[in-house]
């Protein structure tokens, strides 16, 4: 014989409804629970895509690499590549498409009677607009022709604007840098912040001017990227091949981005992970409050158990009302919560300016433990219903 | 013959342990009830009336002895088989109605079939049909709570009457009415029972007792009196 599920899932559905402030107060250690585990899981993922749209943006995509100092990543490394290393991999390298050494050093800007010295100095080739997706916005970047012919002129960021300049554009005005003069040919599009570092606190010279205006020799990083992301592979065997011919030694290290977006996603997904699972501890709760108000219920309905079971209802029947009632319930409070969580998420990340992604695997997993919660704590007050004795129960008086 | 014979009770005696003493509740009945009989059964409080009730009615079994109910033994029964007894063969009517508060006129009619395993369509139309017979046909989509008392107890009667039962038990069904409501009662009982349908009620009232075919007496949990009631005494 089928086990009749509608007309016990009816009674309950009625049974709850009738009481309806109760079942939302019984209900809501769920919705809390699930709303807080959709906001974070949601917040989590919107950051995620946030902070990979980033280094995106920057140029960092899966078909670049950055070659290092050092035989491995620390803090403040003995550098070891030079421009005749930069100079070796533009030949050897196989599909190269930007080039970009980077010298990194200490400018003193001095325009008229003001001076300011900004977060970055940097002797970057000309490769730098497309390898860093950023263009000068006013006047021109520097051409390879005017890197190599060594000629003093010099791209500057937003900020460097403001705090020499002011509302005046700057294009066509000298300025010396270390005491050494410059002619300004651009600025930069703004960036904003990067993983909280202001990008517009830039100055941009030609590498071949390194040494004699910042005193640098050696090359802080090697951005390269190549036509493909498939030529990623290829493009470290002729890296290391160049340089360990160069070296004779393995005095550097590369990093592939895909590298970096791995560790990325492995620390926002270990985050939300951590603090999600701290939430879902308001699931228990929430599911210790419902079985708590299923056996009150239990006790408040003995007469109409009583009264069931003499017209006929067996234990089976009993048991299923309330269980599915408890069920119900849960199952309410998990759809409420990921609604309100995914409204929460929404208007913090809308507050943050970054968009939320609607977290629909947790979503599900919400409703799929809201069911189990349900089950779980529901079973031992729909025992005790089922077990009821008819005759006790038809005389219980409330 | 024994196919007419609805409730057979043989040498039943319940007893409750209530605390450190055993409570004879019934000590030894013996008790035969056929088709289409309306018996009546009296007594004074505390004499194992509800008691009885309850074991011909499947809902308490007896501590020893034997009933059967249209020929089954009841006492082979599990607990679920007792339900589904309880269900098809048997129509409670109680002293407080006892209906669901908030289910309306027809729903509550409708239960016994839902356990019955009745589809929607067909106990609608089933509990509109016993409504009709009780006369509440205009008051089927009210609460409890919006029916008199004489009509909750209509209401109860055609629950009982849900699943076509072998026997409808009263437990003092007119107790909680005012007479005017308490006679239509009866004569509702009167009706059915002329229909055909067997009826036992408990009543601790000669008035009502004096309606049916045939009185019994409890005393002490033993039965003391077992009369027909004559043409003269209705």
């Amino acid at each position: 014989m089928m086990i009749n599920l509608i007309d016990p899932l009816k009674i309950a559905y009625n049974s709850i409804l009738s009481n309806k402030l109760r079942s939302l107060l019984t209900t809501l250690g769920v919705i809390i629970g699930v709303a807080a585990v959709i906001t974070l899981v949601s917040m989590g993922e919107g950051a995620k895509s946030y902070i990979l749209g980033q280094i995106g943006s920057w140029g960092l995509g899966a078909n670049s690499l950055a070659i290092h100092p050092g035989k491995e990543e620390v803090a403040l490394p003995e550098l070891t590549l030079t421009y005749g290393d930069n100079e070796a991999l533009r030949q050897k390298v196989g599909n190269l498409q930007y080039l970009m050494p980077e010298f990194v050093g200490r400018g003193r800007l001095v325009y008229g009677h003001r001076e300011y010295q900004p977060a970055y100095t940097l002797a970057v080739s000309a490769d730098y607009p497309f390898a860093y997706k950023q263009q000068a916005v006013v006047g021109r970047f520097f051409s390879r022709a005017e890197e190599e012919g060594r000629r003093h002129v010099v791209v500057i960021g937003r900020t460097v604007v403001d705090k020499l300049f002011g509302a005046y554009s700057p294009v066509g005005e000298k300025i010396k840098i270390n005491g050494v003069g410059f002619t300004i040919i651009g600025i930069l599009e703004e960036k904003g912040t990067l993983l909280f570092y202001n990008m517009d606190d830039i100055v941009l010279i030609p590498t071949t001017l390194a040494e004699q205006v910042l005193g640098v020799t050696k090359i802080w990083e090697i951005f390269l990227t190549v036509e493909n992301e498939k030529d990623v592979p290829q493009a470290i065997i002729d890296i290391k091949k160049t340089l360990i011919a160069r070296h004779r030694k393995e005095d550097f290290h590369i990093h592939t981005q895909q590298g970096l977006i791995d560790i990325i996603n492995n620390i926002l997904n270990a985050l939300t992970a951590i603090v999600s699972a701290i939430a879902a501890i308001s699931l228990l709760v929430g599911g210790i409050g419902i079985m708590n108000i299923m056996l009150v219920a239990v006790t408040e309905r003995t007469r109409e158990i009583g009264i069931r079971k003499a017209i006929g209802a067996k234990n089976r029947d009993i048991f299923l009302q309330f269980v599915f009632e408890s069920i119900l319930i849960t199952m309410t409070g998990a759809l409420f919560g990921i609604m309100i969580g995914t409204l929460a998420a929404w208007g913090i990340m809308y507050f943050l300016k970054m968009s939320a992604a609607i977290a629909w695997g947790a979503a599900y997993l919400a409703c799929f433990v809201a069911l189990l919660v349900g089950l779980f704590f529901g079973v031992y007050p729909a025992m005790r219903a089922a077990r009821l004795d008819p005759v006790e129960a038809l005389r219980f008086e409330v | 013959m024994k196919d007419n014979v609805v409730v057979r009770i043989t040498e039943v005696k319940r007893f409750y342990q209530m605390g450190m003493v055993a409570v004879h509740a019934l000590g030894g009945i013996n008790l035969k009830v056929e088709k289409s009989e309306f018996v009546s059964i009296m007594g004074p409080s505390g004499c194992g009336k509800s008691t009885l009730m309850h074991i011909i009615g499947c809902l308490d079994r007896p501590t020893s002895g034997h009933v059967h109910l249209d020929e089954v033994d009841i006492d082979k029964l599990d607990d679920n088989e007792l339900a589904a007894i309880r269900n098809k063969k048997v129509g409670f009517v109680f002293q407080t109605f006892n209906l669901l508060p908030k289910l309306k006129a027809i729903e509550n009619v409708e239960l016994p079939l839902i356990y019955a395993g009745v589809g929607l369509p067909a106990r609608r139309k089933k509990a509109t049909e016993l409504l009709e017979i009780v006369g509440l046909k205009d008051r089927m989509y009210h609460r409890p709570s919006e029916l008199s008392g004489g009509q909750s107890q209509r209401v109860a009667v055609a629950r009982a009457l849900a699943n076509n039962p072998s026997i409808i038990l009263a437990d003092e069904p007119t107790g909680n009415l005012d007479s005017k409501s308490g006679e239509e009662i009866i004569r509702l009982f009167q009706e059915l029972n002329s229909r055909g349908i067997t009826l036992i009620i408990v009543t601790h009232d000669q008035e009502i007792a004096n309606h049916g075919k045939r009185i019994i007496r409890l005393k002490d949990g033993l039965v003391v009196a077992d009369d027909r009631v004559t043409a003269r005494s209705r």
